[in-house]
């Protein structure tokens, strides 16, 4: 019977079979107590532009973490998520205003439309090396960029794009019903994203996870060993696609408003930027994410609070990024999320070589 | 109605050549350095738009003349990719191409960061002096500018060239087995890192070159340049990354049939007709062109580490 | 061994950096005497009550957003209000009280201009916003300075920087009218046919409805188009825009400079500029580098409609313009952008000297919306907030033309055609309320 502390994790035929340990037990009451703290404690904490930061964060944990997977389980690369947010934004505006489905169901069913999306999109997965993979998605972004600024995003007009020019006519994408204000809606958002980081845990920890373990160290053995490399390929794009349509929807919420300012091609440079932070939190482990997320939407409103130069040249940020992809690549594959606590360690150790050097002479020879 | 009168067609022939010549000018670029060292330098446009910029600074605000301004974008060109290619290629040479390619998105990162910060984003135009000449067209009613001719024949010319040195001279043969194995050619005697150097070196001569022109051609627009690289690459795509003819003649053919698009204002109805999206064929034809040559299912078996 | 190459590579940058930047030439700033001292007359104005002292009292917190992504930046329009502001507390400041400007920038991210609006109103407490110069923000957080009470006096964009909104007033027409102003122009040189062009961002529809209301009245037949930007195929462009004006017809332009004029050069380049009767341009085109980069052979061949007067004209308020521009942290120097920062950073300045203490948020913004009659030689018209439902004040414009390198006057001061509805809207307003651009001039002084 599994412990309570471990009510969040999953089971997995593998799980079943061992008895939870109580590291496991540990890791997940540290991660419920910190979740706790985000949803009860830091709304009161902290002021509500702080709020509306730690919002965007969350809804780019979830993109952050459908690459993470991508990349980090079946190894992958896609260009695309960006388009697949604007795909998944789109959905949900749309059903938002034409029907009166609550959030939830919205945000569901924009998943699973932006899943079939990126189903179609990760078919010549199959067959395709990473690199011309990489650079399909690349050419499928490069397709929405020129898309998206002629259909729009839905803002309450009718016909099939429900797009009005009139100002008058246009009206907010609507919250879910019991989260209206900012605080509300980053608890919500929270929830939502903890629980896309639940699903993926799910699939890592089950067979899903092991197939794309072996896809990734060796493909001929593991078709030998009789997985189906197609199917679980695909599957890693349908999951990373499902989870960026939902964060579409998070998204889409938000302000109430989408705009193709965000998806033009003048913002190609989003979909790299991505790439870089997801890189550089660490695709080794699903935390990654939330670092990646932090460096993309924290990072760069502390810059711009703490330093006037930030404030002057926010573009600057690029620089960073570049050089920590840079660096994640030739130094740290695993990324931060497992470098740090690694330096830390280091550290740690070499703070305390004097003291132990010291106690030992204190002690004497043996 | 879809228009079917030839004459509405006729000057879009032209512009559409020079489209063509400048993704053909850039795909080529990426593919020469793709098969020299295995790397697809997906910060080609960034580094020619940062040597243009650095032109167009020393042109207008110092009093160089202008042939060292000119000779500065090449020259910049040159030791920013040799530069990179000797710092970042070995320690990324044994890893995946999509690694190494991942590489020079850094370095178009840190490139557009730092052009955004030093040029602020005002009309700035390059006029090379080739564009002050140019010849009519007849048949088109248009004017094409000696740059345009310019842009077309280099590409023309690295295709060639390029393609010859490769093929027939030592240096070029031992560039490619470098680029095909890297491990097996070192145990050859090939003296890996001096070859490397000299594909990085030269690449990114001809990186600074097309940045040169496209700045005439296209615009001196950090952005635009940069990413003026993925519709190029669409070209590199259609020719798999392989033979610089291909990718010279996909560029051609992408380009015109981008350009061709543009009369077709009506249909199929007037709010969303196919010139709104004519911009996307480059991405389109890509698609369907990698869907088409990729028929064969293919078990990938890496030689290396992701 | 991987970290040494890190610290190698970050070398290489530095010295990259380095070149690059002693390339583009930082520009240091002029410590020069006091500028804006002086008595406020008719031929001379100065920054807020030029007295040549420094002000030293309690804080009066304004702030601003504004875009900044590659390819975009408006920051020139809050800096230059910030140098106007720094000039007023050199001057004595708002009776010995100083203005502390927050400006921050933005990336489109509408998430990220709804947290700033509240940040600034909540977080940094300003009592005022002036000098919003964003592509969405009057869109996103009209409702939330609605409800907070706030008055913006702005540069806008946007179609609810002008109308249904009531609490935006700008110092510039925005994208529609100023198109206006380009096709009344070309309408002028009697061509019988309009192009217009647009770059496809959202609100093409909202800004093609003013062209094509006036080319309607004025019976000529109008064609629009809009276009992907960043432009990749300027020849193209320019080619169809051409063919589809005709030898007698005229092609206007709504883009910013930088691909304004990528289509003229591009229509240069291809022999096919004369192939049309005229040309016109919406007020981004109005500026030195775009008349410096076209060169002689566009001189007086191409109208831009300016929403404010020539930077360099000789009258007071342009003449403390260009001094406190010199002091400015501005990235494209003397133009538009700065003048509209000024005029705004100035009217709020004349607002904060007809009130009395407290500065609260209410009474300031009070204090902007009843803003009347304030008179400026850089704009044609005075300029007002008030309490009304359309706000477009600036709607009486030139238009300049190039010559020799610089933009010179072609035609003065003339009004934006009221076949526009949004124009007759406002027309009416003005009428019903003459308080808005006769009468007592709004004291610059308190």
């Amino acid at each position: 019977m599994p412990a309570r502390g471990v009510r969040r994790g999953v089971d997995s035929g593998a799980a079943r079979a061992r008895s939870v340990s109580p590291e496991t037990v540990v890791r997940a009451i540290l991660i419920g107590g910190a979740l706790a703290f985000v949803l009860f404690a830091l709304p009161v904490l902290l002021s509500t532009y702080w709020i509306k930061v730690l919002t965007a964060v969350a809804i780019f944990a979830v993109v952050a973490l459908g690459l993470n997977v991508l990349f980090g389980r079946a190894g992958l690369v896609s260009l695309g998520q960006i388009a697949l947010l604007a795909v998944g934004g789109w959905i949900a505006a749309r059903f938002l205003f034409l029907t009166s489905l609550p959030f939830p169901v919205v945000l569901l069913l924009a998943g699973l439309l932006t899943a079939a999306v990126g189903t179609l999109l990760g078919l010549p997965a199959l067959r395709l090396s990473g690199l011309h993979l990489a650079l399909i998605t690349l050419m499928f972004a490069g397709v929405v960029a020129i898309v998206v600024p002629t259909t729009n995003f839905p803002n309450g007009g009718s016909g099939v794009l429900g797009h009005t020019e009139s100002s008058l006519g246009s009206l907010a994408i609507r919250r879910p019903s019991i989260a209206h204000s900012d605080e509300a809606y980053f608890r919500y958002t929270v929830i939502v994203a903890a629980l896309m980081f639940l699903l993926a845990l799910a699939h890592v920890s089950a067979k899903a996870g092991r197939a794309w373990s072996a896809i990734r160290h060796s493909e001929p053995a593991a078709l030998a060993a009789g997985v189906n490399i197609t199917l679980y390929k695909l599957y890693a794009f349908t999951l990373a696609s499902f989870m960026t349509g939902v964060a579409g929807g998070l998204y889409a919420g938000n302000v109430g408003k989408l705009y193709s300012y965000q998806f033009s091609g003048a913002r190609t440079i989003d979909s790299v930027s991505l790439m870089a932070v997801v890189l550089m939190g660490g695709i080794f482990s699903l935390w990654g994410a939330v670092v990646a997320a932090v460096l993309q939407q924290l990072l760069p409103a502390l810059l711009n609070d703490w330093f006037a130069f930030f404030r002057e040249n926010p573009d600057f940020l690029f620089v960073i990024f570049g050089v920590g992809l840079l660096q994640v690549l030739v130094t740290a594959p695993e990324g931060l999320v497992t470098q740090f606590p690694r330096d830390m360690r280091n550290l740690g150790r070499l703070i305390i070589k004097p003291f132990r050097r010291r106690s030992g002479a204190a002690k004497g020879p043996p | 109605m879809f228009p079917t009168d030839f004459e509405l067609y006729k000057p879009f022939f032209v512009t559409g050549l020079a489209l063509g010549g400048v993704y053909a000018l850039s795909g080529v670029g990426i593919v020469v350095l793709y098969r020299a060292t295995g790397v697809l330098n997906l910060a080609f446009g960034a580094i020619g738009a940062m040597g243009a910029l650095i032109s167009w600074t020393l042109i207008n605000h110092t009093s160089f003349p202008d042939w060292a301004s000119y000779l500065a974008c090449i020259v910049f060109g040159g030791l920013v990719t040799f530069a990179y290619g000797v710092i970042f290629g070995p320690p990324l040479a044994d890893r995946d191409p999509l690694v190494k390619a991942a590489g020079t998105l850094g370095l178009t990162l840190i490139l557009l960061g730092l052009m955004s910060y030093l040029w602020p984003p005002f009309g700035r135009t390059m006029l090379l002096p080739t564009s002050n000449y140019s010849y009519h067209v007849g048949f088109a009613g248009v004017d094409v500018t000696q740059t345009q001719i310019i842009g077309l024949a280099f590409g023309v010319l690295v295709t060639f060239l390029v393609g010859a040195f490769l093929r027939f001279t030592k240096l070029g043969t031992a560039m490619r087995a470098l680029a095909d194995d890297r491990e097996i050619t070192s145990t050859l005697g090939v003296p890996v890192r001096r070859v490397e150097a000299a594909a990085w070196l030269g690449s990114g001569l001809i990186a600074g070159a097309a940045g040169l022109l496209l700045s005439d051609l296209v615009g001196l627009d950090a952005v635009n340049l940069t990413f003026l690289v993925i519709s190029s690459l669409a070209a590199a795509l259609i020719a798999r990354l392989r033979s610089l003819v291909a990718t010279m003649v996909a560029g051609l053919a992408v380009g015109l049939c981008t350009a061709l698009l543009t009369p077709i204002l009506f249909w199929p109805n007037a709010s969303f007709p196919v010139a709104k999206y004519q911009y996307a064929s480059p991405f389109v034809i890509a698609i369907v062109a990698l869907l088409f040559l990729a028929r064969r299912r293919v078990v990938t078996v890496a030689r290396t580490e992701g | 061994m991987g970290f040494r190459k890190v610290a190698v590579a970050l070398a290489l940058l530095g010295a990259l950096l380095a070149t690059a930047a002693i390339a583009t030439g930082a520009s240091g700033d002029s410590t020069a005497a006091p500028v804006g001292s002086g008595k406020q007359t008719k031929t001379n104005s100065v920054c807020g009550l030029g007295t040549g002292k420094k002000a030293t009292g309690a804080v009066i917190k304004l702030g601003a957003i504004a875009t900044k992504q590659p390819g975009t930046d408006f920051t020139d329009i809050p800096n230059m209000a910030k140098a106007y502001f720094d000039c007023v507390n050199n001057n004595g400041g708002i009776f010995g009280r100083r203005i502390q400007y927050f400006i921050e920038t933005e990336q489109t991210d509408p998430g990220q201009i709804a947290a700033l609006g509240k940040k600034l109103a909540e977080s940094t407490k300003v009592v005022g916003m002036v000098g919003n110069t964003s592509i969405i923000e009057c869109a996103i957080n009209h409702k939330y300075w609605e409800a907070k009470g706030f008055y913006v006096i702005a540069s806008g964009i946007a179609p609810e920087c002008y109308g249904k909104t009531t609490n935006y007033s700008s110092v510039n027409m925005g994208p529609r009218y100023s198109s206006d102003g380009a096709v009344q122009y070309v309408i002028r040189k009697g061509v019988n046919k309009i192009v217009f062009d647009q770059s496809n961002v959202p609100g093409t529809g909202y800004i093609k409805a003013g062209p094509i209301a006036i080319a309607k009245a004025a019976k000529v037949p109008i064609v629009t188009f809009e276009d992907t930007v960043p432009i990749q195929d300027a020849n193209s462009v320019a080619l169809k825009l051409v063919q589809a004006a005709g030898k007698n017809g005229g092609v206007v332009l709504n883009f910013t400079p930088d691909q304004a004029l990528l289509i003229l050069q591009a229509a240069q380049k291809q022999g096919i500029a004369d192939d049309v009767k005229a040309w016109g341009c919406s007020t981004p085109c109005n500026s030195d580098f775009v008349a410096a980069a076209l060169g002689t052979v566009w001189d007086g061949k191409f109208g831009v409609n300016a929403e404010l007067s020539l930077p360099s004209k000789p009258a007071p308020d342009s003449k403390l313009y260009r001094q406190v521009a010199a002091k400015a942290k501005l990235a494209f120097g003397l133009g538009s952008f700065s003048q509209m920062g000024f005029v705004e950073a100035r009217v709020a300045v004349a607002a904060l000297l007809n009130m009395k203490p407290p500065y609260t948020a209410k009474r300031v913004n009070q204090a902007f919306v009843g803003v009347t009659n304030f008179h400026t030689d850089i704009l044609c018209n005075p300029w007002y907030f008030g309490k009304i439902a359309y706000h477009i004040p600036n709607n009486v414009d030139l238009t300049v033309t190039p010559n020799k390198g610089k933009m010179v006057i072609a035609e003065k001061c003339f009004k934006i055609s009221a076949a526009d509805p949004d124009i007759a809207k406002v027309r009416v307003i003005e009428k019903a309320n003459p308080q808005l651009t006769k009468g007592k001039a709004y004291p610059l002084q308190g």
